[in-house]
């Protein structure tokens, strides 16, 4: 019975891994290429029991940005998120490529979700915890999706931001470590050249 | 075919049309939507009617024009049995009001040609930025006749023209009705409380009983609050698009008397890409509070915004809009009358400062301006409403603290606003999306706070204490109220199919019942209605386990071979703690489940720990599964879904309606969803009997 019911489970997701667009309300398709889940590189990988961030690195979790219990206002940020600001972080999250699509930026959930369609705004399906992710430079192609949990260091930067072209909201920015960056570059690179048509010759 | 047709000045209809076909226009003038909507102008049928209204009840006049191929529209008019309804209105020769001046609009497709016009098709491509939906021809006109209503009782015939600019007139006929009141009809009901179980239908109410009442040798040994209301009715739900309605819809039809898209709230569907320029149509809390002065509640374990409290007061296509919502409650409250808001959802009311320059300081706020509303003057002229502002910097809370609302963030300070007596309104928001459900917080209120303490808001009010609250604030007002008290997560447990769940919310729900019933008895003009605005997921009740609760545990996997039917399931006997809810659910022989309009799931029968993922949540619990179709892998029993996706869906099943009070005998019978509409508004207006 279990045998059948994973193998029930598998197919859908990975027909899923392999669609790299869906269609809007509207009839407007995004592209956003996809990683295969053995080609995400080592570097940003999560794979059993993390070792400890090298020194000088501090690890934030989701769950320490904001005080609990919230107050009578709104969310307010942690001792801990304020001592990390301008600080070298680690993160753990899920990536959520941005629509639309960037070849800079991306947001780091905790949760492993979507961002709906503009019009759909209750799509906000993003946690307000969600860490916008800077890379220093363009990686000169589109940050595709990355299954599962992945790993970033980056310098942190404490203050609610408005991304100007996805107009998401978010408290915390990440600005990743050069070889970080050197390795999301790679992976979208890598992803939207498998992405593209293949001709006949 | 639809009752459309086209002339040239001077020549025969049946000429002209001819004429047209001959002409081989690549697209035909026509007109291809008439609101209010109609069978006979959809199908040539005059009935039934859809669109139906009180006397003085306002709605907007809407077409929308598809003129021949590089023509445009250069003036129409709205008929209601050929009268204008865009006459000016003159006194001594002074022009006193122009409607056409005031409460027209045409709208076309002024976006740039180059994103908005597909150039093969040479069809909109309703693209961000652009004004119409996709698919229609590049000329189309959306034009419209703001805040009409009449007064006398009957069917009435609506019909549009429109004229080209080469003088072709195109025409469409639909109809509407008046539905008449009936004056000293006995004493009026100056409260109406409407209970909505979201998702509520027979089975969600026979199971909280077996819970938390019991039964012995075939016979209940008591009845929930709802069971004791003295006439009950069948509501059929479909709304205007589907036999299966959403909660939008599915809520506001019964307040508005009219059927609404899903995902639409207070307004019918139109193709203009902007959801808040909608044909409107008016509320029963805007109706009563214009013509009675009546207040307004609004009270929910959802966020507030969620579509079954924003289908009392907003006028909205699209349900997901929080800034705008959460705006227009405000910002409308003189027209809604609203006093009371009390739910979840304090994301939409925090300032968002931000841009994208400089970081600006952390408060979690998800205000935003794609997701506001600025009306135009057609709208704001005809129904004095606000026009609004994209403002996601504004700071609601503090508006609403400045317009004499007292604000309580938690369950002490609900308490604490009546500290100093009632307060004449009231804004509660407890937490930051929807409100943890009754199973977490009952839990947490004797110890166990693990999941209330993971969410952040570890004092949140239960619906009953809302409810008293509410109906104190609301009983001020001399002239009555309207109040809207939701159990939101009845359907939004059902969805997840957390059995656990959703019967303590049918429970919370019912205790709430309780306070509004022993409110009704000391206040006898009040009507009490206790409905659902739709049946989610398909609930059954299908027997009970046949094992005890270790044996449970001990084999999640067991699946049916522990499902007792007919005898075997016997009378599961909950014990009840003095809170009013059951000590646990996990008993020996528990109440099991199925579910009919079920998405997969693993099903082991066991209570779970956490709840099933809220992704609006600010600190969603990672030990919370992602979904049903997740929760208990690798331990539960493989139910096979029969909806696709990863939750139970909504159904078309007819739903019970219960009412109490002053002209509860008006609901019995089936009858549909708009109707309720109308027998309020004869009970509340006309009298009783």
């Amino acid at each position: 019975m279990h045998a059948l019911s994973v193998s029930s489970r598998l197919l859908p997701g990975l027909l899923l891994a392999a669609l790299s667009s869906f269609v809007h309300a509207h009839g407007e398709a995004i592209s956003i290429p996809a990683v295969a889940a053995r080609d995400v590189p080592r570097a940003l990988a999560v794979r059993g029991e993390l070792k400890a961030p090298p020194r000088g690195v501090a690890e934030l979790k989701f769950g320490e940005i904001f005080r609990l219990p919230v107050g009578p206002q709104g969310l307010e940020p942690s001792e801990k998120l304020a001592s990390l600001d301008g600080k070298r972080v680690r993160m753990v999250g899920y990536l959520v490529p941005l629509y639309p699509p960037a070849d800079d930026r991306f947001l780091l959930s905790p949760l492993a979700v979507d961002i709906g369609h503009e019009d759909e705004s209750l799509a906000d399906n993003i946690p307000p915890t969600a860490v916008m992710v800077q890379l220093p430079t363009a990686a000169g192609a589109t940050i595709p999706r990355i299954p599962g949990l992945i790993q970033l260091t980056g310098t942190l930067s404490v203050g609610s931001r408005e991304d100007a072209a996805s107009g998401r909201v978010s408290p915390v920015q990440l600005t990743l470590d050069a070889p970080a960056a050197r390795t999301l570059r790679r992976v979208s690179r890598d992803a939207a050249k498998a992405a593209e048509p293949r001709h006949r010759h | 075919m639809s009752l459309a047709s086209r002339s040239r000045r001077g020549l025969p209809l049946l000429a002209a049309a001819v004429l047209g076909v001959l002409a081989g226009d690549a697209f035909a003038a026509r007109i291809s939507r008439l609101t209010p909507p109609s069978e006979l102008f959809a199908s040539g049928e005059e009935a039934p009617v859809i669109a139906r209204f009180l006397p003085g009840q306002r709605f907007d006049l809407q077409a929308t024009i598809e003129p021949d191929a590089g023509r445009t529209i250069v003036h129409f008019d709205f008929f209601v049995d050929n009268q204008s309804t865009l006459r000016p209105f003159w006194v001594d020769g002074e022009l006193i009001h122009d409607p056409r001046e005031r409460l027209t609009s045409t709208v076309t497709e002024t976006g740039p040609a180059a994103t908005c016009i597909n150039a093969t098709t040479g069809r909109t491509t309703g693209a961000s930025g652009c004004a119409l939906v996709a698919g229609l021809p590049a000329n189309t006109t959306v034009i419209s006749r703001r805040a009409f209503s009449a007064s006398t009782p009957g069917v009435h015939t609506l019909r549009v023209t429109a004229r080209q600019d080469d003088g072709t007139t195109i025409s469409a006929t639909g109809n509407f009705e008046i539905v008449g009141i009936n004056p000293e009809s006995g004493q009026v009901a100056k409260n109406i409380v409407i209970f909505l179980g979201d998702g509520m239908g027979a089975a969600h109410r026979t199971a909280a009983r077996i819970i938390s009442r019991g039964y012995a040798q075939g016979k209940a040994k008591g009845l929930l609050a709802m069971d004791t209301f003295p006439h009950t009715g069948m509501v059929m739900t479909a709304s205007l698009n589907s036999i299966v309605t959403d909660s939008a819809p599915g809520m506001q039809n019964y307040v508005t008397g009219n059927k609404a898209n899903n995902n639409e709230e207070g307004v019918w569907p139109d193709d203009t890409r902007d959801a808040f320029d909608n044909p409107r149509y008016e509320y029963l809390s805007e109706y009563l509070h214009n013509l009675q002065g009546k207040s307004l509640g609004v009270v929910t374990t959802a966020d507030v915004f969620d579509a079954t409290p924003a289908s009392m007061a907003i006028h909205t296509s699209a349900r997901g809009n929080g800034t705008g919502i959460v705006d227009q409650f405000f910002d409308d409250r003189d027209q809604t009358g609203l006093a009371v808001l009390l739910g979840g959802g304090r994301k939409w009311f925090l300032p968002n400062p931000s841009d994208s320059v400089s970081p600006q300081p952390v408060n979690g706020s998800q205000r935003r301006k794609t997701n506001d509303y600025v009306l135009g003057d057609d709208i704001v002229n005809g129904w004095g409403v606000a026009r609004g502002v994209l403002d996601p910097e504004r700071d609601l809370i503090a508006d609403f603290r400045s317009a004499g609302f007292r604000y309580a963030p938690d369950k002490s300070g609900l308490d604490a606003a009546f500290a100093a007596g009632t307060p004449d309104k009231l804004l509660g928001l407890f937490a930051y999306s929807n409100m943890n459900v009754a199973y977490d917080k009952i839990a947490g209120r004797r110890g166990d706070t693990t999941v209330v303490d993971a969410f952040g808001f570890p004092d949140q009010p239960m619906l009953d204490e809302m409810t008293d609250a509410a109906l104190k604030v609301l009983s001020k007002n001399p002239n009555g109220f309207v109040a809207l008290i939701e159990g939101s997560s009845i359907d939004k447990q059902a969805h997840l199919m957390d059995t656990d769940r959703w019967t303590l919310e049918v429970i919370e729900l019912d205790r709430a019942i309780a306070v509004a019933k022993r409110f009704a008895e000391r206040n006898p003009d009040t009507l009490v209605l206790v409905t659902a605005d739709h049946e989610c997921s398909g609930a059954a009740i299908i027997g009970a386990a046949t094992v005890s609760a270790a044996t449970l545990a001990a084999d999640p996997d067991a699946g049916k071979s522990v499902v007792g039917i007919y005898e075997a399931a016997k009378f599961p006997k909950y014990t009840m703690a003095e809170d009013g809810y059951p000590e646990t659910t996990h008993i020996d022989g528990k109440m099991l489940i199925g579910y009919g309009a079920n998405a997969d799931r693993y099903e082991t029968w066991l209570p779970s720990r956490y709840p099933t993922r809220d992704t609006q949540q600010p600190f969603p619990p990672s030990q919370s599964p992602a979904n049903p179709n997740v929760r208990n892998e690798g331990t539960g029993y493989l139910v096979t879904g029969q909806v696709p996706g990863d939750q139970a869906a909504h159904t078309a099943t007819d739903i019970p309606l219960s009412a109490y009070g002053r002209g509860s005998h008006h609901f019995n019978g089936v009858f549909d969803n708009t109707d309720v509409f109308f027998k309020i508004g004869q009970i509340a207006i006309g009298g009783a009997d």
